[in-house]
Protein backbone atom coordinates (compact mmCIF):
# COMPACT_ATOMS: atom_id res chain seq x y z
CA UNK A 1 0.00 0.00 0.00
CA UNK A 2 3.10 2.61 0.88
CA UNK A 3 4.51 1.04 -2.34
CA UNK A 4 1.60 2.37 -4.37
CA UNK A 5 1.42 5.87 -2.40
CA UNK A 6 4.89 6.65 -2.35
CA UNK A 7 4.73 5.66 -6.35
CA UNK A 8 1.71 7.68 -7.48
CA UNK A 9 2.84 10.96 -5.38
CA UNK A 10 6.30 10.64 -6.85
CA UNK A 11 4.46 10.31 -10.38
CA UNK A 12 1.94 12.66 -9.76
CA UNK A 13 5.30 14.77 -8.94
CA UNK A 14 6.79 14.62 -11.63
CA UNK A 15 3.68 15.36 -14.05
CA UNK A 16 3.36 18.86 -12.11
CA UNK A 17 6.88 19.56 -13.30
CA UNK A 18 6.73 18.70 -16.66
CA UNK A 19 2.85 20.86 -16.86
CA UNK A 20 4.25 23.48 -15.70
CA UNK A 21 7.17 24.39 -17.39
CA UNK A 22 7.83 27.76 -17.94
CA UNK A 23 7.07 29.24 -21.57
CA UNK A 24 9.61 32.24 -22.72
CA UNK A 25 7.88 35.34 -22.11
CA UNK A 26 6.63 37.10 -25.52
CA UNK A 27 9.15 38.63 -27.52
CA UNK A 28 10.24 42.39 -26.40
CA UNK A 29 10.73 44.54 -29.07
CA UNK A 30 13.57 46.31 -27.39
CA UNK A 31 17.02 44.55 -28.12
CA UNK A 32 18.57 42.76 -24.77
CA UNK A 33 21.78 43.50 -23.87
CA UNK A 34 23.25 40.94 -21.56
CA UNK A 35 26.35 41.52 -19.20
CA UNK A 36 28.23 39.14 -16.25
CA UNK A 37 28.93 41.90 -13.79
CA UNK A 38 26.22 44.85 -12.24
CA UNK A 39 29.02 47.26 -13.19
CA UNK A 40 28.92 46.57 -16.85
CA UNK A 41 25.07 46.49 -16.77
CA UNK A 42 25.48 50.16 -15.25
CA UNK A 43 27.60 50.96 -17.82
CA UNK A 44 25.82 49.51 -21.00
CA UNK A 45 22.11 51.05 -19.33
CA UNK A 46 23.68 54.75 -18.98
CA UNK A 47 25.01 54.23 -23.08
CA UNK A 48 21.90 52.81 -24.19
CA UNK A 49 19.85 54.39 -21.64
CA UNK A 50 16.13 53.05 -22.14
CA UNK A 51 16.12 51.67 -25.76
CA UNK A 52 17.77 48.25 -24.71
CA UNK A 53 16.91 45.45 -21.94
CA UNK A 54 19.76 45.43 -19.61
CA UNK A 55 20.33 42.33 -17.95
CA UNK A 56 23.02 41.52 -15.48
CA UNK A 57 24.09 37.27 -14.90
CA UNK A 58 26.00 38.09 -11.84
CA UNK A 59 23.45 40.00 -8.98
CA UNK A 60 24.69 41.93 -6.05
CA UNK A 61 27.47 40.73 -3.80
CA UNK A 62 28.07 37.40 -6.25
CA UNK A 63 31.55 36.79 -6.27
CA UNK A 64 32.01 36.39 -10.21
CA UNK A 65 34.94 34.03 -9.92
CA UNK A 66 32.66 31.25 -8.26
CA UNK A 67 29.15 32.41 -10.15
CA UNK A 68 27.17 29.08 -11.29
CA UNK A 69 25.18 29.46 -14.30
CA UNK A 70 21.50 28.58 -14.23
CA UNK A 71 19.23 26.78 -16.67
CA UNK A 72 18.03 30.38 -17.27
CA UNK A 73 21.48 31.70 -18.23
CA UNK A 74 21.44 29.87 -21.29
CA UNK A 75 18.33 31.13 -22.42
CA UNK A 76 19.28 34.74 -21.93
CA UNK A 77 22.66 34.53 -23.48
CA UNK A 78 21.60 32.90 -26.07
CA UNK A 79 19.02 35.49 -26.75
CA UNK A 80 20.57 38.21 -26.03
CA UNK A 81 21.06 40.86 -29.01
CA UNK A 82 24.58 41.84 -27.43
CA UNK A 83 26.66 40.33 -24.83
CA UNK A 84 29.67 42.04 -22.93
CA UNK A 85 31.76 40.03 -20.82
CA UNK A 86 34.71 41.94 -18.60
CA UNK A 87 37.62 39.52 -19.53
CA UNK A 88 41.09 38.63 -18.28
CA UNK A 89 39.63 35.23 -16.78
CA UNK A 90 37.61 37.15 -14.11
CA UNK A 91 34.64 35.01 -15.19
CA UNK A 92 36.66 31.57 -14.77
CA UNK A 93 35.92 29.36 -16.69
CA UNK A 94 32.84 31.81 -18.34
CA UNK A 95 35.41 34.08 -19.72
CA UNK A 96 36.92 31.11 -21.81
CA UNK A 97 33.59 29.87 -23.50
CA UNK A 98 32.43 33.95 -23.82
CA UNK A 99 36.23 34.62 -25.26
CA UNK A 100 35.60 31.03 -27.80
CA UNK A 101 32.32 33.02 -28.59
CA UNK A 102 33.38 35.84 -29.77
CA UNK A 103 36.02 34.46 -31.94
CA UNK A 104 32.65 33.43 -33.99
CA UNK A 105 29.68 35.78 -32.74
CA UNK A 106 30.51 39.48 -33.61
CA UNK A 107 27.57 40.58 -30.83
CA UNK A 108 30.02 39.46 -28.07
CA UNK A 109 32.60 41.81 -26.72
CA UNK A 110 34.77 41.87 -23.79
CA UNK A 111 35.08 45.14 -22.04
CA UNK A 112 38.94 44.67 -21.26
CA UNK A 113 39.70 44.67 -25.03
CA UNK A 114 38.50 48.34 -25.58
CA UNK A 115 41.51 49.13 -22.68
CA UNK A 116 45.14 49.27 -24.10
CA UNK A 117 46.93 46.02 -23.16
CA UNK A 118 49.84 48.07 -21.68
CA UNK A 119 47.51 49.62 -19.23
CA UNK A 120 46.51 45.96 -17.93
CA UNK A 121 48.16 45.12 -14.08
CA UNK A 122 50.48 42.64 -14.86
CA UNK A 123 50.54 39.77 -12.28
CA UNK A 124 52.44 37.06 -14.20
CA UNK A 125 54.52 38.34 -17.06
CA UNK A 126 55.78 35.05 -18.92
CA UNK A 127 52.24 33.83 -18.20
CA UNK A 128 50.27 36.55 -19.74
CA UNK A 129 48.02 37.11 -16.94
CA UNK A 130 46.30 40.42 -16.15
CA UNK A 131 44.56 41.97 -12.90
CA UNK A 132 40.93 41.77 -14.05
CA UNK A 133 39.38 44.53 -11.60
CA UNK A 134 40.07 47.03 -13.65
CA UNK A 135 36.53 49.06 -12.95
CA UNK A 136 38.70 50.37 -9.66
CA UNK A 137 40.58 52.42 -11.89
CA UNK A 138 37.69 55.15 -13.08
CA UNK A 139 40.15 56.42 -15.57
CA UNK A 140 40.75 53.17 -16.67
CA UNK A 141 37.40 52.65 -16.54
CA UNK A 142 36.51 55.38 -18.41
CA UNK A 143 38.61 54.05 -21.57
CA UNK A 144 36.62 50.86 -21.36
CA UNK A 145 33.11 52.77 -21.53
CA UNK A 146 34.70 54.61 -24.77
CA UNK A 147 35.29 51.60 -26.61
CA UNK A 148 32.36 50.11 -25.42
CA UNK A 149 29.90 53.48 -27.01
CA UNK A 150 31.88 52.82 -30.52
CA UNK A 151 30.73 48.84 -30.35
CA UNK A 152 26.99 49.31 -29.54
CA UNK A 153 26.82 52.24 -31.92
CA UNK A 154 28.13 49.49 -34.77
CA UNK A 155 25.54 47.43 -33.37
CA UNK A 156 23.01 49.82 -32.91
CA UNK A 157 23.19 52.68 -35.95
CA UNK A 158 19.82 53.68 -36.22
CA UNK A 159 20.29 54.94 -32.88
CA UNK A 160 23.91 56.60 -33.00
CA UNK A 161 23.13 60.06 -31.64
CA UNK A 162 21.10 59.20 -28.68
CA UNK A 163 24.29 56.66 -27.94
CA UNK A 164 26.65 58.99 -28.59
CA UNK A 165 24.89 61.75 -26.38
CA UNK A 166 24.39 59.57 -23.29
CA UNK A 167 27.71 57.62 -23.63
CA UNK A 168 29.09 61.34 -23.32
CA UNK A 169 27.16 62.11 -20.26
CA UNK A 170 28.42 58.95 -18.59
CA UNK A 171 32.02 59.86 -19.57
CA UNK A 172 31.25 63.38 -17.87
CA UNK A 173 30.20 61.78 -15.03
CA UNK A 174 33.19 59.46 -14.49
CA UNK A 175 35.71 62.34 -15.79
CA UNK A 176 33.88 64.02 -12.28
CA UNK A 177 34.14 61.27 -9.81
CA UNK A 178 37.82 60.87 -10.94
CA UNK A 179 39.00 64.06 -9.88
CA UNK A 180 36.82 63.97 -6.64
CA UNK A 181 38.37 60.41 -5.95
CA UNK A 182 41.46 62.56 -6.02
CA UNK A 183 40.61 65.35 -3.71
CA UNK A 184 39.25 63.11 -1.52
CA UNK A 185 41.65 61.07 -1.37
CA UNK A 186 44.28 64.04 -0.30
CA UNK A 187 42.78 65.08 2.90
CA UNK A 188 44.14 61.33 4.01
CA UNK A 189 48.10 62.13 5.56
CA UNK A 190 50.83 60.38 2.93
CA UNK A 191 51.73 57.96 5.84
CA UNK A 192 48.22 56.74 6.47
CA UNK A 193 47.64 55.46 2.43
CA UNK A 194 47.28 52.06 2.98
CA UNK A 195 44.32 50.59 2.19
CA UNK A 196 44.50 46.63 3.33
CA UNK A 197 41.60 44.31 2.85
CA UNK A 198 41.05 40.25 2.60
CA UNK A 199 41.93 39.69 -0.99
CA UNK A 200 44.00 41.52 -3.80
CA UNK A 201 41.69 43.27 -5.67
CA UNK A 202 42.35 46.68 -5.19
CA UNK A 203 45.85 46.62 -7.31
CA UNK A 204 44.51 49.08 -10.15
CA UNK A 205 43.01 51.66 -7.46
CA UNK A 206 46.09 51.78 -5.66
CA UNK A 207 48.07 52.37 -9.18
CA UNK A 208 45.83 54.92 -10.24
CA UNK A 209 45.14 56.82 -6.88
CA UNK A 210 48.99 56.38 -5.43
CA UNK A 211 47.85 54.14 -2.22
CA UNK A 212 49.55 51.33 -1.21
CA UNK A 213 47.27 48.50 -1.31
CA UNK A 214 48.06 44.98 0.98
CA UNK A 215 45.67 41.92 0.63
CA UNK A 216 45.60 39.40 3.42
CA UNK A 217 45.57 36.68 0.71
CA UNK A 218 46.37 37.10 -3.23
CA UNK A 219 43.67 37.19 -5.81
CA UNK A 220 42.93 33.35 -5.62
CA UNK A 221 40.16 32.82 -3.24
CA UNK A 222 41.31 28.92 -2.86
CA UNK A 223 44.47 29.09 -1.15
CA UNK A 224 44.18 30.45 2.26
CA UNK A 225 46.09 32.85 4.20
CA UNK A 226 49.14 31.48 5.84
CA UNK A 227 49.90 32.11 9.58
CA UNK A 228 53.05 33.84 8.27
CA UNK A 229 50.82 36.11 6.17
CA UNK A 230 48.94 37.43 9.55
CA UNK A 231 51.80 37.98 11.51
CA UNK A 232 53.51 39.80 8.41
CA UNK A 233 50.49 42.16 8.09
CA UNK A 234 50.17 42.81 11.69
CA UNK A 235 54.14 43.69 11.89
CA UNK A 236 53.93 46.09 9.16
CA UNK A 237 50.45 47.42 10.54
CA UNK A 238 51.79 48.25 14.02
CA UNK A 239 55.10 49.96 12.68
CA UNK A 240 53.24 51.75 10.19
CA UNK A 241 50.73 52.76 13.24
CA UNK A 242 47.55 52.17 10.61
CA UNK A 243 43.96 53.07 11.89
CA UNK A 244 41.51 50.75 9.85
CA UNK A 245 41.37 47.36 7.20
CA UNK A 246 38.54 46.96 5.39
CA UNK A 247 36.10 44.09 4.76
CA UNK A 248 34.78 43.29 1.04
CA UNK A 249 31.35 42.66 -0.06
CA UNK A 250 31.55 39.36 -1.27
CA UNK A 251 34.95 37.55 0.58
CA UNK A 252 34.12 36.41 3.89
CA UNK A 253 35.52 38.77 6.73
CA UNK A 254 37.26 35.97 8.86
CA UNK A 255 40.50 35.87 7.69
CA UNK A 256 40.78 40.04 8.57
CA UNK A 257 39.42 39.62 11.81
CA UNK A 258 42.24 37.36 12.61
CA UNK A 259 44.29 40.48 11.61
CA UNK A 260 42.87 42.73 14.07
CA UNK A 261 42.86 40.59 16.90
CA UNK A 262 46.44 39.88 16.15
CA UNK A 263 47.47 44.05 16.16
CA UNK A 264 45.15 44.33 19.80
CA UNK A 265 47.35 41.65 21.10
CA UNK A 266 50.62 43.45 20.10
CA UNK A 267 48.57 46.81 21.79
CA UNK A 268 48.09 48.64 18.46
CA UNK A 269 44.09 48.72 18.55
CA UNK A 270 43.02 49.21 15.17
CA UNK A 271 39.31 49.54 13.62
CA UNK A 272 37.72 47.89 10.97
CA UNK A 273 37.03 50.44 8.65
CA UNK A 274 33.96 49.13 7.22
CA UNK A 275 32.87 47.12 3.88
CA UNK A 276 34.25 47.72 0.78
CA UNK A 277 32.48 46.61 -2.55
CA UNK A 278 34.94 44.71 -4.29
CA UNK A 279 33.59 42.34 -6.79
CA UNK A 280 30.03 43.24 -6.72
CA UNK A 281 27.92 46.31 -6.81
CA UNK A 282 25.22 46.25 -3.56
CA UNK A 283 21.62 45.80 -3.93
CA UNK A 284 19.68 47.98 -6.88
CA UNK A 285 17.78 50.67 -5.52
CA UNK A 286 20.71 51.70 -2.66
CA UNK A 287 22.89 53.90 -2.90
CA UNK A 288 25.67 51.68 -4.24
CA UNK A 289 24.03 49.54 -6.80
CA UNK A 290 25.36 52.05 -9.20
CA UNK A 291 28.62 52.07 -9.76
CA UNK A 292 29.22 55.75 -9.71
CA UNK A 293 27.31 55.10 -6.30
CA UNK A 294 29.46 52.15 -5.43
CA UNK A 295 33.02 53.74 -5.81
CA UNK A 296 31.91 56.64 -3.88
CA UNK A 297 30.61 54.49 -1.31
CA UNK A 298 34.07 53.10 -1.32
CA UNK A 299 36.60 55.91 -1.27
CA UNK A 300 34.07 57.74 1.35
CA UNK A 301 34.56 54.77 3.55
CA UNK A 302 38.40 54.42 2.80
CA UNK A 303 38.89 58.26 3.35
CA UNK A 304 36.12 57.87 6.91
CA UNK A 305 38.32 55.58 7.96
CA UNK A 306 42.41 56.23 7.35
CA UNK A 307 41.68 60.12 7.61
CA UNK B 1 20.20 23.84 -27.71
CA UNK B 2 18.26 22.49 -24.73
CA UNK B 3 18.79 18.89 -26.14
CA UNK B 4 22.59 19.50 -26.28
CA UNK B 5 22.55 19.97 -22.18
CA UNK B 6 20.55 16.84 -21.74
CA UNK B 7 22.68 14.56 -23.86
CA UNK B 8 25.54 16.01 -22.75
CA UNK B 9 24.16 15.13 -19.33
CA UNK B 10 23.35 11.71 -20.49
CA UNK B 11 27.19 11.19 -22.01
CA UNK B 12 28.78 11.86 -18.30
CA UNK B 13 26.00 9.87 -16.73
CA UNK B 14 25.92 6.70 -18.78
CA UNK B 15 29.41 6.00 -17.93
CA UNK B 16 29.82 7.45 -14.65
CA UNK B 17 26.76 5.41 -13.25
CA UNK B 18 28.89 1.87 -15.07
CA UNK B 19 31.49 2.36 -13.35
CA UNK B 20 29.67 3.40 -9.90
CA UNK B 21 28.44 -0.19 -9.78
CA UNK B 22 32.33 -1.87 -9.53
CA UNK B 23 33.33 1.29 -7.34
CA UNK B 24 30.21 0.33 -4.67
CA UNK B 25 31.40 -3.13 -4.93
CA UNK B 26 34.70 -2.25 -4.23
CA UNK B 27 33.76 0.13 -1.61
CA UNK B 28 35.57 2.90 -3.38
CA UNK B 29 32.97 5.06 -4.59
CA UNK B 30 34.33 7.97 -3.03
CA UNK B 31 36.95 7.89 -5.42
CA UNK B 32 35.27 10.38 -7.76
CA UNK B 33 35.42 13.18 -4.78
CA UNK B 34 38.91 12.15 -4.27
CA UNK B 35 39.88 12.54 -7.50
CA UNK B 36 38.52 16.44 -7.48
CA UNK B 37 40.00 17.18 -5.07
CA UNK B 38 43.43 15.64 -5.72
CA UNK B 39 43.86 16.66 -9.05
CA UNK B 40 44.62 20.44 -7.66
CA UNK B 41 48.53 19.84 -7.53
CA UNK B 42 48.54 18.98 -11.09
CA UNK B 43 47.26 21.68 -12.21
CA UNK B 44 49.66 23.80 -10.25
CA UNK B 45 52.51 22.01 -11.94
CA UNK B 46 51.29 21.90 -15.39
CA UNK B 47 50.89 25.86 -14.96
CA UNK B 48 54.56 26.34 -13.35
CA UNK B 49 55.26 24.16 -16.19
CA UNK B 50 54.29 25.65 -19.33
CA UNK B 51 53.47 28.81 -17.87
CA UNK B 52 50.16 29.05 -18.81
CA UNK B 53 46.76 28.42 -18.37
CA UNK B 54 45.58 27.02 -21.23
CA UNK B 55 42.72 23.87 -20.71
CA UNK B 56 44.36 21.64 -22.71
CA UNK B 57 47.30 21.95 -20.20
CA UNK B 58 45.10 22.08 -17.12
CA UNK B 59 43.46 19.04 -18.56
CA UNK B 60 47.18 17.09 -18.98
CA UNK B 61 47.77 18.25 -15.60
CA UNK B 62 44.37 17.07 -13.81
CA UNK B 63 44.37 13.64 -16.10
CA UNK B 64 48.00 12.89 -14.66
CA UNK B 65 47.50 13.63 -11.01
CA UNK B 66 44.36 11.61 -11.54
CA UNK B 67 45.88 8.48 -12.49
CA UNK B 68 48.50 8.72 -9.93
CA UNK B 69 45.99 9.17 -6.90
CA UNK B 70 44.25 6.28 -7.61
CA UNK B 71 48.00 4.27 -8.26
CA UNK B 72 48.56 5.53 -4.58
CA UNK B 73 45.23 4.45 -3.63
CA UNK B 74 45.41 0.51 -4.94
CA UNK B 75 49.01 0.41 -3.39
CA UNK B 76 48.51 1.95 -0.14
CA UNK B 77 45.47 -0.42 -0.07
CA UNK B 78 46.23 -3.45 -1.95
CA UNK B 79 50.69 -3.48 -0.35
CA UNK B 80 50.41 -1.98 2.67
CA UNK B 81 46.94 -2.92 3.87
CA UNK B 82 45.46 0.60 4.70
CA UNK B 83 41.17 -0.15 4.80
CA UNK B 84 40.29 1.49 1.51
CA UNK B 85 38.43 4.45 2.90
CA UNK B 86 41.57 5.62 4.83
CA UNK B 87 43.56 5.07 1.88
CA UNK B 88 41.35 7.40 -0.23
CA UNK B 89 41.42 9.90 2.41
CA UNK B 90 44.77 10.15 2.85
CA UNK B 91 45.73 9.98 -0.80
CA UNK B 92 43.76 13.29 -1.55
CA UNK B 93 43.63 14.89 1.40
CA UNK B 94 47.47 14.87 0.92
CA UNK B 95 47.60 15.93 -2.65
CA UNK B 96 44.92 18.78 -2.12
CA UNK B 97 47.12 20.49 0.45
CA UNK B 98 49.91 20.31 -1.32
CA UNK B 99 48.20 21.86 -4.25
CA UNK B 100 47.09 24.81 -1.72
CA UNK B 101 50.62 24.74 -0.06
CA UNK B 102 51.76 24.86 -3.86
CA UNK B 103 49.64 27.79 -4.80
CA UNK B 104 50.67 29.83 -1.88
CA UNK B 105 54.34 29.56 -2.97
CA UNK B 106 54.37 29.91 -6.48
CA UNK B 107 51.33 31.42 -7.58
CA UNK B 108 49.44 33.08 -5.20
CA UNK B 109 48.88 36.67 -6.82
CA UNK B 110 46.58 34.85 -9.86
CA UNK B 111 43.61 32.83 -10.17
CA UNK B 112 44.20 28.70 -10.05
CA UNK B 113 41.91 26.41 -8.99
CA UNK B 114 39.85 23.95 -9.98
CA UNK B 115 36.65 25.73 -10.17
CA UNK B 116 38.30 28.48 -12.55
CA UNK B 117 40.31 26.52 -14.56
CA UNK B 118 39.63 23.16 -14.84
CA UNK B 119 35.62 22.36 -14.10
CA UNK B 120 33.25 23.36 -16.51
CA UNK B 121 29.59 24.24 -16.29
CA UNK B 122 27.07 22.19 -17.90
CA UNK B 123 25.05 25.34 -18.82
CA UNK B 124 28.01 26.73 -21.14
CA UNK B 125 28.06 23.36 -23.51
CA UNK B 126 25.71 24.84 -26.04
CA UNK B 127 27.38 27.81 -26.40
CA UNK B 128 31.14 26.59 -27.03
CA UNK B 129 31.08 25.40 -30.66
CA UNK B 130 33.21 23.39 -32.98
CA UNK B 131 32.71 22.93 -36.57
CA UNK B 132 33.26 19.24 -37.51
CA UNK B 133 32.89 19.16 -41.53
CA UNK B 134 29.02 20.42 -41.84
CA UNK B 135 28.29 19.90 -38.36
CA UNK B 136 28.40 22.21 -35.50
CA UNK B 137 28.96 20.42 -32.18
CA UNK B 138 29.53 21.65 -29.00
CA UNK B 139 33.16 21.39 -27.79
CA UNK B 140 32.57 18.97 -24.88
CA UNK B 141 30.66 16.41 -26.93
CA UNK B 142 33.43 14.96 -29.12
CA UNK B 143 35.65 13.67 -25.87
CA UNK B 144 32.64 12.35 -24.04
CA UNK B 145 31.47 10.32 -26.94
CA UNK B 146 35.50 9.02 -26.92
CA UNK B 147 35.07 8.19 -23.38
CA UNK B 148 31.75 6.54 -23.74
CA UNK B 149 33.56 4.09 -26.40
CA UNK B 150 36.65 3.34 -24.60
CA UNK B 151 34.46 2.74 -21.07
CA UNK B 152 31.63 0.66 -22.61
CA UNK B 153 34.14 -1.47 -24.66
CA UNK B 154 36.38 -2.67 -21.69
CA UNK B 155 34.24 -3.16 -19.48
CA UNK B 156 31.89 -5.01 -22.08
CA UNK B 157 34.62 -6.79 -23.35
CA UNK B 158 36.05 -7.89 -20.36
CA UNK B 159 33.52 -7.88 -18.05
CA UNK B 160 34.00 -11.22 -16.79
CA UNK B 161 37.14 -10.52 -15.74
CA UNK B 162 35.99 -6.95 -13.65
CA UNK B 163 32.98 -9.03 -12.15
CA UNK B 164 35.90 -11.87 -10.83
CA UNK B 165 37.82 -9.57 -9.56
CA UNK B 166 35.46 -7.44 -7.82
CA UNK B 167 33.29 -10.16 -6.28
CA UNK B 168 35.61 -12.61 -4.96
CA UNK B 169 39.72 -11.64 -5.75
CA UNK B 170 41.04 -14.00 -3.86
CA UNK B 171 39.65 -16.79 -6.14
CA UNK B 172 40.28 -14.75 -9.05
CA UNK B 173 44.22 -15.19 -7.80
CA UNK B 174 43.93 -18.60 -7.43
CA UNK B 175 42.70 -19.47 -11.51
CA UNK B 176 45.23 -17.13 -12.13
CA UNK B 177 43.57 -14.15 -13.16
CA UNK B 178 46.16 -11.07 -12.43
CA UNK B 179 43.52 -9.54 -9.98
CA UNK B 180 46.09 -6.11 -9.93
CA UNK B 181 45.50 -5.48 -13.06
CA UNK B 182 42.27 -5.78 -13.69
CA UNK B 183 42.31 -3.18 -10.56
CA UNK B 184 44.61 -0.69 -12.07
CA UNK B 185 42.35 -0.76 -15.55
CA UNK B 186 39.36 0.27 -13.56
CA UNK B 187 40.77 2.87 -11.70
CA UNK B 188 42.60 4.42 -14.35
CA UNK B 189 38.83 4.43 -16.57
CA UNK B 190 37.55 5.94 -13.32
CA UNK B 191 40.27 8.71 -12.91
CA UNK B 192 39.91 9.53 -16.98
CA UNK B 193 35.88 9.34 -17.00
CA UNK B 194 35.94 11.79 -14.42
CA UNK B 195 38.45 14.23 -15.21
CA UNK B 196 37.41 14.40 -18.98
CA UNK B 197 33.96 14.95 -17.08
CA UNK B 198 34.72 17.34 -14.92
CA UNK B 199 35.93 19.59 -17.80
CA UNK B 200 32.93 19.53 -19.87
CA UNK B 201 30.40 19.77 -16.42
CA UNK B 202 32.27 20.21 -13.39
CA UNK B 203 32.36 18.24 -10.41
CA UNK B 204 29.51 17.71 -8.86
CA UNK B 205 27.66 15.90 -11.05
CA UNK B 206 29.94 13.43 -12.30
CA UNK B 207 30.64 12.86 -8.29
CA UNK B 208 27.04 12.26 -8.27
CA UNK B 209 26.74 9.99 -10.88
CA UNK B 210 29.37 7.87 -9.55
CA UNK B 211 27.73 7.09 -6.52
CA UNK B 212 24.00 7.66 -6.51
CA UNK B 213 22.25 5.75 -9.04
CA UNK B 214 24.63 2.74 -8.81
CA UNK B 215 23.86 3.34 -5.02
CA UNK B 216 19.63 3.10 -5.81
CA UNK B 217 20.29 0.18 -8.53
CA UNK B 218 22.44 -1.60 -5.39
CA UNK B 219 18.92 -1.70 -2.98
CA UNK B 220 17.21 -3.07 -6.40
CA UNK B 221 19.06 -5.61 -7.45
CA UNK B 222 22.06 -7.90 -5.60
CA UNK B 223 23.10 -9.37 -9.71
CA UNK B 224 25.85 -7.02 -11.13
CA UNK B 225 24.34 -7.36 -14.71
CA UNK B 226 20.84 -6.47 -13.38
CA UNK B 227 22.47 -3.52 -11.16
CA UNK B 228 24.20 -2.04 -13.79
CA UNK B 229 21.43 -1.93 -16.05
CA UNK B 230 19.41 -0.09 -13.58
CA UNK B 231 21.98 2.11 -13.00
CA UNK B 232 22.46 3.61 -16.05
CA UNK B 233 18.01 3.42 -16.32
CA UNK B 234 18.57 5.23 -13.10
CA UNK B 235 21.06 7.94 -14.35
CA UNK B 236 19.71 8.76 -16.84
CA UNK B 237 16.11 9.12 -14.96
CA UNK B 238 17.47 11.94 -13.03
CA UNK B 239 19.37 13.70 -15.78
CA UNK B 240 15.70 14.51 -16.99
CA UNK B 241 14.01 15.01 -13.62
CA UNK B 242 16.89 17.48 -12.75
CA UNK B 243 17.08 19.08 -16.04
CA UNK B 244 13.22 19.69 -15.31
CA UNK B 245 13.64 20.94 -11.62
CA UNK B 246 16.75 23.73 -13.28
CA UNK B 247 13.97 24.52 -15.73
CA UNK B 248 11.18 25.19 -12.91
CA UNK B 249 13.20 26.85 -10.65
CA UNK B 250 15.91 28.57 -13.29
CA UNK B 251 18.63 27.20 -10.93
CA UNK B 252 21.99 25.88 -11.50
CA UNK B 253 21.42 22.52 -13.76
CA UNK B 254 23.98 19.89 -12.55
CA UNK B 255 22.90 20.46 -8.74
CA UNK B 256 18.76 19.64 -9.95
CA UNK B 257 20.16 16.97 -11.81
CA UNK B 258 22.56 15.72 -8.82
CA UNK B 259 19.44 16.27 -6.99
CA UNK B 260 17.14 14.55 -8.95
CA UNK B 261 19.63 11.47 -8.57
CA UNK B 262 18.99 11.69 -5.07
CA UNK B 263 15.23 12.02 -5.01
CA UNK B 264 15.21 8.71 -6.87
CA UNK B 265 17.40 7.59 -4.31
CA UNK B 266 14.76 8.77 -1.69
CA UNK B 267 12.50 7.10 -3.70
CA UNK B 268 13.95 3.64 -3.83
CA UNK B 269 15.18 3.72 -0.68
CA UNK B 270 11.30 4.61 1.11
CA UNK B 271 9.89 1.62 -1.67
CA UNK B 272 12.72 -0.38 -0.11
CA UNK B 273 12.36 -0.64 3.51
CA UNK B 274 8.22 -0.30 3.07
CA UNK B 275 8.56 -3.46 0.97
CA UNK B 276 10.47 -5.24 3.90
CA UNK B 277 8.22 -3.69 6.72
CA UNK B 278 5.32 -5.12 4.98
CA UNK B 279 6.84 -8.37 4.14
CA UNK B 280 7.86 -8.75 7.96
CA UNK B 281 4.20 -7.99 8.97
CA UNK B 282 2.75 -10.62 6.66
CA UNK B 283 5.19 -13.23 8.03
Amino acid sequence: MYTKLICWIGCSWILLLTACTTTPSEKNKRPTIVTTTGMLADAARSIMGETADVIALMGPGVDPHMYKATEGDLQKLTSADVIIYNGLHLEGKMSEVLHALEKKNPSVYAFTNGIPSTKWRVLDATAQIYDPHVWFDVALWNEGVKALTVFLITKFPSDSVAIQRRSLDYQNQLDQLHVRILRQLDSIPVAQRVLITAHDAFGYFGQAYHIEVRGLQGISTVADFGLNDVSQLVQYITSRKIKAVFIESSISEQSIRAVVEGCTAKGHPITIGGTLYSDAMGSAGTPAGTYIGMVEHNVHTICQALR
Amino acid sequence: MKYEIILTAILVALPCSMLGCFLILRKMVMLGDAISHAVLPGIVIAYLVFDSRDPWMMLWGAGCTGVLTTLCIEILHKRFNVQEDAAIGVVFTFLFALGVILISVFAHNIDLDQDCVLYGEIVYVPLHRMDIGVLSVPVALPPLILVNAIVFFILIVFYPYFKLSTFDSAFAAGVGMSVGLWNYVLMSLVSFTTVAAFESVGAILVIAFLVVPAASAYLWSKQLKTMCLLSLGFAIASVCIGYMIAQQWDVSISASIAMGSGILFGISFVIHTSGKVIVRNKQ
